[in-house]
């Protein structure tokens, strides 16, 4: 059986900077990895490149066996993969709630037809999973306070509910718990292991080895744009490559 | 959401609008007695549909529409020529003129789609301009700077139309009718998706929502309603030239949308209130030559003290700095894709 994500020798040239270069993974489905490197080593760009932001310039991304590079966001999105940005990327002049809805909407493809009295039942699954949404990330309460007016801690989990509005096959987290303090980031991880023994098939770029280390099955790590190691947290720490690239970037 | 609160609201809202608009108002005209104020409460209506359906495509879904005054003249230029040419009834050019001025709204959107944000308001900005020029001079057809005189034929089922008193509840109606479709669609999980856009639409992108089908399916439906508006105006007015729909007339619906603030339909529609009937407030006063600039200080404070207008959802300011690419949603673009593979186009 082939892997539920893969990507063959995906690569991605900025200039003559290789951001990913060469790089194949599988993920199975119901994993939970975490994609780890320092920095600039080209982990967004591969988030990227899976979900249709950027193409790439060589190499092949394929869900459930069908390519899908070269498809817009929003076809892949409609295909399963739901993201996160590392750079928070809310929509702050609408409501906590009109924000999930636009996942929920994007599932359901909406279009100007939708505003017809039958196409009610579409509508009805949108505020129903927006509030399932809410409700798993717990920010139901302020389901009605406009986005920019909630804490940062917060707008990190609006960001994975409307993720999750969307309903995908494969979530991918990037640095979720940047800028989050200990405590929160230690909330989180649950959260993350939570969403992960539900069922649902996740990559977590994460720059808090800790974390990734302690709910993660599996690490694979990057390092100028190549997969240096792909396994067991265990055998990553062990990894003398890996302590290279690391120790090498932070001198 | 809260159900039964809000509905209970919306329905006491419609119940005060619709008396107003179809008891009351006709009811101070008539005690007034002066054909004009009805021909003012007509442009008012006018310039609130061309509000509202501005409202949708710039408000909602934050594309800076510079020339939506070409779709008004094109639905009035349409208007006025099937009911002059070729002789139909006034009832049947109404939709037909908002159905010309959706397909060439098409037209412009299919290749000016891809273009981002500031780049496409120029772009309406020329589509404004041709569309004044073509008017100017295409003599033949539109009679240049002539205009073109529409008589009488406003007779349906013994009413004529072209009376003070039916033109007003043709106009009320019509207007009334194309912006609760105006509402349905920004007050729902479609203008949702519009937000989405205006907020952030490579995002949104990722969200799943179809970006650029749904900017192109905004401008159509929002230069359907200029058209229909400009249906309205050539037939209530009985006559047309090229300055009803020159740029100026583009900036003061835009000043309307910014006004009562942007992303908000009520303030749309108050903001159509206050521009045009303010001057006529301040012209029965004598205000002469003041009546301009009493509006443009209106405008620069409602802009420095109010960014957000009267009841608006975004801050003109902000939606500026996103236009020019200054905004926090243009930083991450530029750290997060390349240029070539913004995915906003069409084709
Ligand atoms: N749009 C872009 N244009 C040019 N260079 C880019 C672009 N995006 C990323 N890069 C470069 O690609 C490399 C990898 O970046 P990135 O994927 O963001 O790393 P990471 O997420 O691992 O920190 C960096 O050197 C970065 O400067
Ligand atoms: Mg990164």
């Amino acid at each position: 059986m082939s892997a539920f994500l893969e990507t063959l020798q995906l690569g991605r040239t900025f200039g003559g900077l290789k951001a990913v270069d060469d790089v194949s993974i599988a993920i199975q489905q119901g994993e939970l990895v975490g994609l780890i490197g320092p920095n600039g080593a080209g982990k967004t760009t591969l988030f990227n490149l899976i979900s249709g932001f950027t193409a790439p310039t060589s190499g092949e991304v394929r869900l459930k066996g069908e390519r899908i590079d070269g498809l817009t966001p929003h076809d892949i999105a409609q295909r399963g993969i739901g993201r996160t940005f590392q750079n928070l990327r809310i929509f702050p002049n609408i409501s906590v709630f009109d924000n999930v809805t636009v996942g929920a909407i994007g599932h359901e493809n909406i279009g100007l037809g939708s505003i017809l009295p039958w196409q009610k039942a579409k509508s009805d699954r949108i505020t129903q999973k927006s509030f399932e949404a809410l409700q798993a990330v717990g920010l139901l309460e302020e389901a009605d306070q406009l986005a920019a007016n909630i804490s940062y801690g917060k707008r990190k989990y609006l960001e994975i509910a409307r993720a999750l509005a969307m309903q995908p096959d494969l979530l991918i987290l990037d640095e979720p718990a940047a800028g989050l303090n200990e405590t929160e980031t230690q909330h989180l991880a649950s959260f993350i292991s939570r969403l992960h023994q539900e069922g649902r098939t996740i990559i977590l770029i994460e720059h808090d080895m800790r974390l990734v280390m302690s709910i993660c099955q599996r690490v694979i790590v990057l390092a100028s744009g190549r997969k240096i190691c792909d396994g067991t947290p265990d055998m990553v720490q062990k990894d003398t490559g890996v302590l290279e690239a690391y120790l090498g970037v932070d001198e | 959401m809260n159900a039964s609160d809000t509905s209970h609201h919306r329905w006491l809202w419609t119940g005060i609008i619709l008396t107003g608009l179809f008891v009351l108002v006709p009811l101070l005209l008539s005690l007034a007695g002066r054909s004009y104020f009805y021909q003012i409460a007509n442009t008012i209506m006018i310039f609130a549909l061309l509000a509202a359906s501005m409202h949708l495509v710039t408000g909602v879904a934050g594309l800076l529409q510079l020339g939506h005054a070409a779709f008004y003249g094109i639905g009035g230029y349409c208007a006025a020529l099937l009911a002059t040419h070729f002789k139909l009834s006034f009832v049947v050019t109404i939709p037909l003129a908002g159905m010309m001025a959706g397909l060439i709204a098409f037209l412009v959107a299919v290749p000016t789609m891809r273009l981002v944000s500031i780049y496409f308001a120029v772009a309406t900005l020329g589509i404004g301009q041709m569309l004044h020029v073509i008017t100017l001079n295409w003599v033949p057809v539109t009679k240049g700077p002539n205009g073109i005189l529409l008589f009488g034929g406003m007779k349906v089922f013994d009413i004529d139309f072209s009376k003070p008193v039916p033109a007003y509840y043709l106009v009320a109606v019509i207007v009334a009718a194309c912006i609760y479709v105006i509402h349905c669609l920004s007050h729902s999980y479609y203008g949702n998706a519009l937000r989405a856009l205006r907020e952030d639409d490579q995002c949104a992108d990722a969200m799943g929502i179809n970006t650029p089908r749904l900017k192109l399916e905004s401008f159509t439906v929002s230069g359907f309603f200029a058209g229909v508006a400009g249906a309205l105006w050539a037939h209530t007015a009985g006559y047309i030239s090229p300055a009803d729909f020159n740029f100026n007339v583009s900036i003061l619906i835009l000043s309307m949308v910014v006004l009562g603030g942007l992303g908000s339909l009520p303030g749309s529609i108050l903001g159509a209130i206050i521009l045009i009937g303010l001057p006529e407030v301040l012209r029965e006063f004598k205000a002469g030559d003041f009546r301009n600039i009493i509006i443009g200080i209106v405008l620069f404070g409602v802009i420095l003290f109010q960014p957000r207008g009267l009841i608006g959802e975004v801050s003109a300011l902000d939606f500026i700095r996103n236009q020019f690419g200054l905004g926090r949603k243009a930083k991450n673009d530029a750290n997060k894709t390349d240029g070539k593979q913004m995915r906003v186009g069409w084709l």
